[in-house]
């Protein structure tokens, strides 16, 4: 191929006349992103106004812009508490997560064994496990644990949903380490568990925001399990399931609800903004994983 | 990135060829370092998923309430139920619609980004953005969309096609629509970030013999894109269809509660709503276990298909 041919391939301008394809893919393309931008517009402007206002001109911008509302959804929900519940939960599993696959992917990156193969291939089926399927008898262990109705049996239990992704990933960022690095610490005769702290963990950081990222999206976001194992208990339930609580069969106030739902949505979206590229770089590559 | 360090064969190769004494030394030491990891996913994902099978042949018909063994009757009761059987054509239904839609508009939109049109880099951030919401939060969204008075009827109204508007989640016609609806809405920008990173990874060169033959847009994106990733677009197909057929009894708890009447209960919420809402254990847990097979049987279907022309 000459390079004249190489470069223009390159730019796309070989082609005669008007390129009909691409100017409908992105006519099509920004309808699309409209259709996502529209809804959460709506949002938006919705949690600075009153029904009157959402019913009678949705789209319109709001003509004050008071918190009021995000103050009403927050005592009438206790969004306060189910903040807190939310951040221990995910903080608290998100520690517990890392404290269990660390150790078991430095033992699988490194072991040759036939032993330690079973259990990588154990853990990377659990992908294909539909942790929904498991619900009732996961709630009537939380019963057994006498942990119902507790944060505690989450923080236990949805650390167990990411460990397969967990030590996958881990395993694989664990094996890019030298071996011969590991053998100098241990010439001078450091213990597994400081090589895996001292050595490995060091190198393996990408791999451990990787999953940090994925879990903390998981962990927060995290809806039926928490309805189903901790209960609409105020003093224990979490962000995900105190929102929707503002609904009411009466009549629901639109604009509390959608500024109970902004806040939700905050601490992920202000999350994305910081680390825009390691969490798409996460998602994608979770996906990648199966 | 993770997708760049693959396992490299050789670490392992070189471990084995050390001293023999250091290896044997060192294996069985952090080998046992997987163990604590192996006991929680045991006991938290292994156990509860094999209860199912147990508690589907067990009479349960309430939490506090006496258990005995049912053998074969719960199944018999769920294979004899008209609502387990309406609950398999709305979950059908939900597959047959919302996969496809998603996955080929998914990979057109993915296309579209991975050649860098302008504003590709808002367009690829603007469609990132469903996989950030929460299941409820999203609920709590459309429920706002869809409301007597929300944003969907008034735009009918405002175009003149008033006779469209509907009590969207309380009209037994479209209820179900609804939450078909919000799966595409949101699956299709996630895949299309997939299919983005992938074909952005592709070398340039793949299209170099179809752009000197003229190939237009639609067919450098079937006739050539599509069949360099189609293994992976398999991949994609499996996650959605598996994360439709479980994960939509969310959307249909927060929106509809599977009414009115049944009109909008698939499989998955029926799973739930047995257990959790009518306390029958053992007829939840039968059905849950034929919501298992299901879904097994729809991967492995998905896996051949993709896999066929290879």
């Amino acid at each position: 191929m000459t390079t004249d041919a190489t470069a223009t391939a390159a730019h796309g301008r070989r082609r005669p006349g008007i390129p009909l394809g691409r100017i409908a893919a992105q006519l099509c393309a920004w309808t699309y992103a409209l259709m996502l931008l529209a809804p959460l517009y709506y949002l938006l402007v919705s949690s600075f106004k009153t029904n009157a206002q959402i019913f009678d001109s949705p789209l319109s911008p709001p003509t004050s812009l008071s918190f009021g509302r995000f103050a009403t959804a927050i005592s009438d929900a206790r969004l306060d508490l189910a903040i807190a519940n939310s951040l221990i939960v995910t903080v608290s599993s998100l520690v517990l997560v890392l404290v269990l696959a660390l150790p078991a992917s430095y033992a699988l990156a490194r072991a040759g064994g036939r032993t330690a193969r079973v259990i990588e291939r154990a853990f990377s089926l659990g992908f294909l496990i539909p942790t929904f399927a498991a619900l009732l008898p996961t709630f009537l262990l939380a019963a057994e644990l006498g942990l119902f109705q507790t944060r505690t049996f989450l923080i236990l239990f949805l650390p167990a949903t990411s460990l397969p992704l967990a030590v996958v990933l881990l395993t694989q960022f664990m094996r890019t380490v030298p071996q011969e690095v590991e053998e100098a610490a241990r010439m001078d005769g450091a213990g597994s568990v400081t090589i895996l702290v001292r050595v490995y963990l060091p190198m393996v950081v990408p791999g451990v925001v990787t999953v940090g990222i994925l879990s903390f999206l998981q962990y927060w976001n995290e809806y039926l399990y928490s309805l189903v194992l901790i209960g609409p208990d105020e003093a224990q339930r979490t962000i995900q399931v105190a929102v929707p609580l503002l609904r009411s069969s009466l009549e629901t106030d639109f604009g509390v609800l959608a500024a109970g739902t902004v806040v939700t949505l905050l601490p992920v979206y202000v999350a994305y903004a910081f680390l825009q590229r390691r969490m798409e770089g996460a998602m994608i590559g979770s996906a990648v994983k199966i | 990135m993770a997708t760049g360090t693959l396992p490299s064969p050789g670490t392992e190769g070189g471990s084995a060829g050390t001293p023999g004494a250091r290896a044997r030394g060192r294996a069985p030491r952090t080998t046992v370092m997987a163990v604590p990891a192996l006991l929680w996913y045991a006991a938290f994902m292994i156990g509860p998923i094999g209860a199912i099978f147990v508690i589907s042949v067990l009479r349960w018909p309430g939490m506090l309430a006496r258990v005995g063994f049912a053998g074969w009757d719960n199944y018999r009761a769920v294979l004899s139920d008209e609502l387990f059987w309406s609950a398999v054509r709305n979950s059908a239904v939900q597959l047959a619609v919302a996969v496809p839609v998603m996955i080929v508009f998914a990979f057109m939109l993915g296309y579209h980004v991975s050649t860098k049109p302008r504003g590709y880099r808002l367009l690829r951030v603007i469609i990132f953005t469903p996989a950030l919401i929460s299941a409820s939060a999203k609920a709590m969204i459309f429920y706002g969309l869809f409301a007597p008075r929300g944003m969907i009827n008034y735009v009918l109204g405002a175009v003149g096609l008033d006779s469209l508007t509907h009590t969207w989640l309380a009209d037994a016609s479209t209820a179900f629509g609804c939450i078909v609806a919000i799966d595409i809405w949101a699956g299709i920008g996630y895949t299309a970030t997939l299919y983005a990173a992938r074909l952005s990874a592709l070398p340039e060169s793949v299209y170099e013999a179809a752009e000197l033959d003229g190939a237009g847009h639609w067919r450098r994106m079937w006739g050539i894109a599509f069949p360099m990733v189609k293994d992976y677009v398999g991949v994609t197909v499996m996650l959605q269809f598996l994360w439709t057929l479980f994960t939509s009894a969310q959307n249909v708890l927060l929106l509809t509660q599977g009414g009115p009447g049944n009109a909008s209960t698939n499989l998955s919420f029926l799973v739930y709503q047995k257990a959790f809402l009518q306390s029958d254990l053992g007829y939840s847990q039968a059905a849950g276990v034929l919501l298992f097979v299901f879904g097994l049987t729809g991967m492995l279907a998905i896996r051949r298909v993709f896999r066929q022309s290879y």
